[in-house]
């Protein structure tokens, strides 16, 4: 539990916070220049003219009033930047071994190499690395420390970044296996509501909504406020085997199983991500389609933008987001609570890991 | 080569090694502390700091002798610790370390303040204590800067003449250092000895800058690999 009352000026208007935060995982949301990176760099103890009180699991790290300042090193708080900032004059190892605490548990290190798989980039040095590498060894250095928080911003490039490159599946891995509570600044609207059951909305340093995830990204009409927002359908599952010709099932946690493209080598859990203008909608069962995924389902909301409407439905346990044009919706008749029919094609679940 | 050469030449080695150890710490910790601060009146120190590049050095090395002269404000307490200092290898020492202390705080607070502060505080984060990121983090990074600083302070410390000959004389086996022998044999009409001794000054100053280029190169590519 994480409580935050904060006030930090900031080149043209001031950070003001106060949210008690719960959610294992935590999203904050809100457009460039919200003041998101300065909110968790004061959670970690970065920003010194911070002024307020936050608390971390009952511990006081920060009470101005107080005269209470923890310092960074003693906050034990797993930060993430934008940018990696490995420390390029040591190897990888070296990196991730950086933060080990002299009294802390001996298999940290294994660990955090083990949920990032980056046992083979150990002898590298940071310049020889992907950006997404980069990134995956800026996580297991926060995770071997061994921190109570990890702060994680989203990679500059991670809107349009390739789809192995993506951090999310070992984000799922870290909140489900190492159990670490995050804070994780995003602009991808799928991401946060796979990761995060609660969501934190920033806007020019005000918290402009705060709660469960699907609230806040449906109903303050968050592409509005953030121009770089991406609405994504991402689905997480245990994959069958399957030869690496046919395709392989991947059955939801709920029971329902998806036809998706074949596992290759490394079944197991795994997460895909499906656009919203790959999904079709029906307001009539279908029966006789190419598709090899129809599910029913029922509208939960339509948000009209221009031509286009973005249809948030639930089906197989999922809310999904499809995105058809106004026209279609007006056709078939749509309207929240409604009975719909989505079907989706094998080759549009695109595995991210 | 003369031994008197030699032994000119390892007092110049001895005196310049020991005045550049000695800044060292010192010239570390006010560039580090320079690349950090931002607080106002940072101009002001920084300009003291380097008055001894700009000032002639006899000037410097007429304020050393007064501060340190017997009813000196700093003589006197050398009086009461019974260390006697001026007109000695230690005066040489003291000269050639405020000659090239700016050499050495210059080029290391620049490479000091190239680090981006953000991977300091990460480093922070990470549980290290700001000493431990300083040795592990901030010397590592810096350490193009320092080298240089180190060649260049080192360097100077060979040549110095002006402040020297006026804390320590020009003593035969005890304070005169390649320069000052260079000087001392051109006025007693010694050109050809004198040469000698330039000779030798040209072969240090290549192999100091040469080791220098060598080291600062290997790490480069340590870093880019």
């Amino acid at each position: 539990m994480i409580s935050i009352l904060l006030r930090l000026p900031l080149a043209g208007f001031r950070l003001e916070v106060d949210v008690r935060l719960d959610a294992p995982a935590i999203a904050v949301l809100g457009p460039s220049g919200a003041g998101k990176t300065s909110l968790l760099e004061s959670i970690a103890g970065l920003r010194r003219v911070a002024q307020g009180r936050i608390t971390i699991d009952e511990e006081v790290v920060l009470d101005t009033a107080a005269g209470v300042r923890l310092r960074p090193e003693r906050r034990r708080i797993g930060w993430v930047p934008q940018d990696a900032l490995l420390f390029p004059h040591l190897d990888v190892e070296g990196n991730v071994r950086f933060g080990e605490r002299a009294g802390g548990a001996k298999q940290s290190f294994r660990e955090a190499v083990e949920i990032l798989e980056i046992g083979p980039l150990l002898q590298r040095s940071p310049a020889n690395l992907s950006g997404g590498e980069r990134q995956r060894v800026a996580l297991a250095r926060a995770l071997a420390s061994e921190p109570r928080v990890l702060l994680l911003d989203e990679p500059l490039a991670a809107v349009d970044v390739e789809l192995k490159s993506r951090i999310l599946p070992y984000l799922l891995r870290i909140r489900d296996e190492a159990r670490i509570p995050m804070l994780y600044v995003t602009h991808n609207a799928g991401e946060a509501e796979t990761l995060a059951g609660e969501a934190l909305l920033l806007r020019a340093g005000r918290v402009e909504a705060h709660g469960p995830t699907r609230d806040v990204i449906a109903e303050k009409m968050w592409a509005a406020i953030d121009p770089r927002a991406r609405f994504e359908n991402i689905v997480e599952g245990k994959l069958g085997a399957s030869d690496g010709s046919s395709p392989a099932e991947l059955r939801l946690p709920g029971g329902v199983g998806l036809t998706v493209p074949a596992a290759g080598e490394s079944p197991g859990r795994a997460v895909f991500a499906v656009a919203p203008d790959d999904i079709l909608l029906s307001a009539e069962p279908l029966t006789r389609v190419s598709a090899r995924n129809v599910l029913a389902g029922r509208v939960l909301s339509i948000e009209l933008s221009g031509g286009d409407a973005m249809v948030r439905a639930e089906a197989a346990g999922i809310t999904w987001r499809a995105l058809v044009t106004a026209a279609a919706v007006r056709d078939l008749g749509l309207a929240a609570g409604s009975p719909v029919w989505l079907a989706i094609k094998t080759q549009s679940f695109k595995r991210l890991r | 080569m003369t031994t008197e050469d030699l032994s000119i030449l390892g007092l110049t080695l001895r005196v310049a090694a020991i005045s550049t150890l000695l800044i060292l710490p010192l010239g570390l910790a006010a560039a580090w502390a320079l690349a950090r601060w931002k607080g106002r009146g940072r101009a002001i120190v920084e300009t003291v700091l380097s008055l001894p590049l700009v000032l002639p050095p006899t000037a410097v090395g007429l304020v050393l002798l007064e501060l340190l002269r017997r009813s000196g404000p700093l003589g006197r307490l050398l009086d009461r610790s019974g260390l006697e200092l001026l007109f000695t290898w230690k005066a040489v020492v003291l000269a050639t370390a405020v000659m090239s202390f700016p050499l050495l705080v210059r080029p290391a607070r620049g490479a000091f303040e190239e680090i981006d502060p953000r991977l300091l505080g990460l480093a922070r984060s990470l549980g290290r204590r700001p000493a431990t990121v300083f040795v592990r983090v901030a010397l590592p990074l810096a350490w193009r800067g320092i080298a240089t600083g180190i060649v260049l302070a080192f360097s100077r410390a060979l040549g110095e003449f002006g402040a020297t000959i006026l804390v320590a004389g020009s003593i035969p086996g005890r304070t005169r250092t390649l320069a000052l022998a260079i000087f001392h044999r051109t006025q007693i009409g010694q050109d050809g000895a004198a040469m000698r001794l330039v000779l030798l000054t040209v072969v240090l100053a290549f192999f100091t800058v040469w080791t220098s280029e060598i080291l600062s190169r290997r790490r480069e590519r340590q870093l880019r690999a």
